[in-house]
């Protein structure tokens, strides 16, 4: 059977659309860098990056802004994707053969650049989503706890945790 | 209280191993969402309504869902209401349908009568109606079967009793018709020539004028003409209410039958004493004896007679009424009637609803928690992905 690419009248864009193209064209980065910094691969990072926008459009509908805001509301989507990843992929945020860092336009082979990386591998996956969502997305503490579902003082306890943790394994090199 | 300040050199450095999309990668989704991420489809497939319906917003899925449940609810309550011969009182109390309605037999049988006997417990007269009572119509039947057993052997000593081998029924009707007070009058006489026509007697009569004019007649009509009588009845106005009852007294009238025998063969036999008395004393006390005899012969003979009258003649009751609902411009459904109709169609909805709740209640209780458990499943495994 063949099978093609078909917009529906339902799928075309709407009015209501435009209300979508805003927090995609300020989120698409961002979320871009979240997943490719929990899954550590970069075709992986895009199919999730893929996949949390086209729910996110589905589901468009559905989101309620008295329940948190769109961004908290868009990240949980490509946390679920990229959890979804993960679990089908069997793997769980190790080192690919598309690593993450080269696929940086700003890749440079400093020194702290392999540093923070081999910093970023010691944290073990739950850290590493912490500081993806806090550094790479730029997520606010209320906004992580909202994502990850959990309190906001265990999220700053547990991303101070991080951030002490990669300082240590930089050893002050920031 | 977030520590910005505190994290600021940690931000700034990872800042720099910020993964970015790739330029074609983010053209690509930019396409994507331009174009409202087209589906992939096959024609035909058969959960792309499913896919449709999840597509909806709650809301439209709510007002959908409830949509269909009230669609569903007013199916199932035409349904039953029109199954329901409650919702149709005027139709089967007072309509005119059961005029022409051909009229049903008993549901055994009445052994055919022998000659003479005509019009008694068969012909004509057996299938005569019986709607109505069928409790009634069922015992009498039942009788009718028990009575059967318990009867004698013929005997030719007995030549009265070919008779009893056939069941006497006597039937009686109660019909009640709905008319225009106006009408009455000329009801009645309708009534008066029917009864005449079928060769009835008129027992009694009340004929009452006025606003809430009606008459109320007994009548005897021939068992064997009862049927065409009702028919007739019910062509003189409205029938609003019609009933029809049998009841078997074949046992009555066979044991009266029998006691006249014997009498007659006593007198027969006194009779025969009295020719050969030759003493005055004992010729008295015969004739004495011969008297009280043909006084109980007189007596069973009255009995038999009035018995066979109750199977030769059937007890009609004929009331003409009219009521203020009848006088309800457009017709006999009045007010009243439209607030029992729409009670009994509320009543069926809601046991409609009840035994829909009944149904979807534990089902949807059973889809919630697969739905929750499937939700506590998919955070855990997912979580596992994570942290494993």
């Amino acid at each position: 059977m063949s099978e093609t690419l078909v917009a529906t009248a339902a799928d075309a864009p709407r009015e209501g659309d435009l209300a979508f193209d805003e927090p995609y064209r300020s989120s698409r980065d961002d979320v871009y860098a979240y997943a490719a910094g929990l899954v550590r691969d970069r075709a992986a990072a895009e199919d999730v990056t893929a996949t949390a926008f086209e729910r996110a459009y589905r589901k468009r509908s559905r989101f309620d802004p008295r329940r948190g805001n769109g961004r908290a509301w868009l990240f949980g989507i490509a946390r679920n994707a990229a959890l979804d990843e993960l679990r089908r992929r069997g793997r769980q945020a190790e080192l690919s053969a598309e690593p993450i860092d080269t696929t940086s336009p700003n890749t440079e082979h400093s020194e702290l650049r392999l540093l923070l990386i081999g910093a970023l591998e010691k944290l073990d996956a739950r850290e590493r989503e912490l500081v993806a969502l806090k550094f790479f997305a730029g997520l606010s503490n209320v906004e992580i706890a909202a994502v990850l579902e959990i309190g906001e003082s265990n999220v700053g306890t547990k991303l101070h945790r991080a951030v002490t943790k990669l300082r240590e394994v930089c050893d002050g090199a920031f | 209280m977030e520590r910005s300040n505190e994290y600021e050199d940690v931000a700034v450095a990872l800042a720099e191993v910020k993964p970015t999309p790739r330029e074609d990668f983010a053209a690509e989704l930019d396409e994507l969402v331009a174009a409202g991420f087209p589906r992939k489809s096959r024609s035909g497939r058969p959960w792309a309504l499913g896919a449709r319906f999840g597509r909806l917003s709650p809301q439209r899925l709510l007002f959908a869902t409830g949509g269909a449940a009230l669609a569903a609810i007013a199916i199932a309550t035409i349904v039953i209401a029109s199954n329901d011969p409650a919702t149709e009182p005027v139709a089967l109390d007072s309509g005119r349908r059961l005029d022409s309605r051909p009229q049903t037999q008993l549901s055994e049988p009445v052994p055919q009568a022998a000659p003479g006997t005509t019009g008694r417990s068969t012909g004509s007269s057996a299938a005569g109606s019986v709607t109505g009572q069928s409790t009634e119509s069922s015992a009498a039947a039942e009788s009718v079967k028990e009575y059967s057993t318990s009867l004698p052997n013929s005997n030719s000593s007995y030549p009265t009793l070919s008779r009893t081998t056939h069941r006497e029924i006597e039937r009686s009707a109660e019909i009640a018709l709905l008319a225009d007070p106006a009408d009455v009058a000329d009801d009645s006489a309708k009534v008066f020539s029917a009864v005449h026509d079928a060769r009835g007697i008129v027992l009694r009569s009340t004929t009452t004028a006025g606003r809430n004019a009606g008459a109320h007649f007994d009548l005897l009509i021939p068992s064997a003409r009862l049927g065409d009588a009702l028919a007739a009845f019910s062509t003189i106005d409205e029938v609003r209410t019609r009933h029809e009852a049998t009841a078997d007294i074949t046992k009555p009238s066979v044991t009266a039958n029998e006691e006249l025998q014997d009498s007659r063969a006593r007198i027969d036999g006194l009779l025969a004493q009295l020719s050969t008395a030759e003493i005055e004393s004992e010729r008295e006390a015969i004739e004495a004896e011969l008297r009280g005899e043909r006084r109980h012969a007189a007596r069973l003979r009255s009995q038999v007679a009035r018995l066979h009258q109750r199977a030769d003649f059937s007890r009609v009751s004929l009331r003409i009424e009219s009521d203020s609902s009848s006088e309800a411009p457009g017709g006999d459904w009045g007010i009243d009637d439209a607030f029992g109709d729409a009670g009994h169609i509320l009543g069926i909805a809601a046991g409609v609803i009840l035994v829909g709740l009944a149904i979807v209640a534990p089902l949807a209780l059973i889809a919630l928690l697969a739905w929750l458990a499937h939700r506590l499943w998919l955070r855990s495994r997912r979580e596992r992905a994570l942290g494993a």
